[in-house]
């Protein structure tokens, strides 16, 4: 099982890779992913499958709440069971 | 919507087509133009500068709006029948109109063009590849088309008129603009007596269950409706980040241009206004001045 510090790093790599103009420097975890176009809504099915398989926990849809997938923080709070870092 | 309330709308000028569309005269047409009079001093205040396009656009315009993949099951489209001699000969040879209303077409040219679904689009597809030096503000009304599975006398149309107000420029200009023709609208609201909750919404999207944008939309919401009586929506206010303006190339500052959209169904409103004040044209309110008055609360406006 992965520590929630792995799958922040993974999940970070992953946003990399699909945001072509966002720097890892820039990426922290309240960059607004959604909001700020880093990544659009072709990426949101294989966001939810990467956060399945990372958290090993099927991601309710139908409960899915505005805001959940803002940033980095708010999607490990909310599905990875992780505090917002100090 | 009960006979005696249709009753009331016929003797105000209210012809229903099941079709789902509808005729005006008399003092329910009055009230339209009033309306839409009305949605135009708005626009007004933000200097909108007002365009006119046609009752279609071409398919690939809306395909690049992701319109067709979007919302297919609401489209209307457009058809002729090949215009050669041969073709409409075998036309009127055959029994042009059969026994259910059906017209029995001869061979149909292909369909390029789709009747307007929303009155913006136009204005995204006129201003493509636009690098702009400032905010654009426009303003435009067409007559929409959408498919519905029921359609009810002037709540739900087949046929509609839109008035539309669009801002697209920077993020931080696009988002002024929404804050404040949010305080018109409310102004406006407020002076006429009508009460609305603005209520979060989400697109119809064709089986939205499979389709990202609609989730997106939910954990991102981008459309709020002034909804009238718990359930109409009679106007809403869309952002579309920089969905168009990456579609259709207008930038703004070196990047793709941002827009939002305030969005009138004029129809809507008409029912709004006779649910509320009556039928008695006597007791409309004075939607113009109420107009210029909230441009002149909420903006110190030039109307």
């Amino acid at each position: 099982m992965r520590s929630s510090q792995e799958i922040r790093e993974e999940l970070r790599t992953w946003i990399l890779a699909k945001a072509k103009r966002l720097e890892p420097e820039t990426l922290t975890g309240t960059t607004a992913l959604f909001e700020e176009r880093h990544l659009r809504s072709v990426h949101l099915p294989e966001l939810l499958l990467l956060i399945e398989r990372l958290t090993g926990a099927p991601v309710d849809v139908e409960n899915l709440q505005a805001g959940d997938f803002r940033d980095l923080d708010t999607i490990m709070l909310r599905f990875c069971g992780e505090g917002r870092p100090r | 919507m009960t006979p005696a309330d249709l009753g009331a709308l016929q003797r105000a000028g209210l012809t229903w087509f099941p079709s789902g569309q509808v005729a005006l005269r008399g003092p329910l047409l009055r009230l339209a133009e009033a309306c839409d009079g009305a949605f135009a001093r708005l626009a007004a205040a933000f200097d909108a500068d007002e365009e006119r396009h046609p009752a279609s656009l071409p398919a690939d315009r809306l395909l690049r709006a992701d319109y067709l993949r979007s919302f297919p099951h609401q489209a209307t489209f457009p058809m002729r029948m090949v215009p050669e001699e041969a073709n409409i000969e075998a036309f009127l040879d055959g029994r042009v109109l059969d026994g259910d209303g059906h017209v029995a077409l001869a061979e149909l040219s292909p369909v390029s063009d789709l009747l307007t679904p929303a009155a913006c689009y136009h204005l995204f597809s006129a201003h493509e590849g636009e690098d702009l030096v400032g905010p654009l503000h426009l303003t435009t009304r067409n007559t929409c088309f959408r498919q519905e599975a029921e359609y009810v006398p002037l709540r739900r149309l087949w046929s509609f008129s839109m008035r539309e107000i669009v801002c697209v420029g920077s993020k931080a200009e696009v988002e002024g603009f929404r804050q404040r023709v949010r305080a018109c609208v409310d102004a406006f609201l407020q002076l006429i007596d009508l009460p609305i909750e603005w209520l979060t919404a989400t697109d119809p999207f064709f089986q939205p269950q499979r389709n990202p944008k609609h989730l997106l939309q939910r954990l991102q919401p981008v459309k709020k409706e002034a909804t009238y009586g718990g359930d109409l929506a009679i106007g809403s206010m869309n952002s579309h980040y920089d969905h168009f303006g990456v579609n259709f190339q207008i930038s703004r500052d070196g990047e793709p241009a941002h827009s939002c959209c305030a969005a009138f169904g004029i129809e809507r409103w008409l029912f709004a206004i006779t649910d509320r004040f009556g039928t008695d044209p006597a007791r409309w309110p004075a939607l113009e001045d109420a107009a210029v008055q909230a441009a002149a609360m909420t903006m110190g406006a030039r109307v």
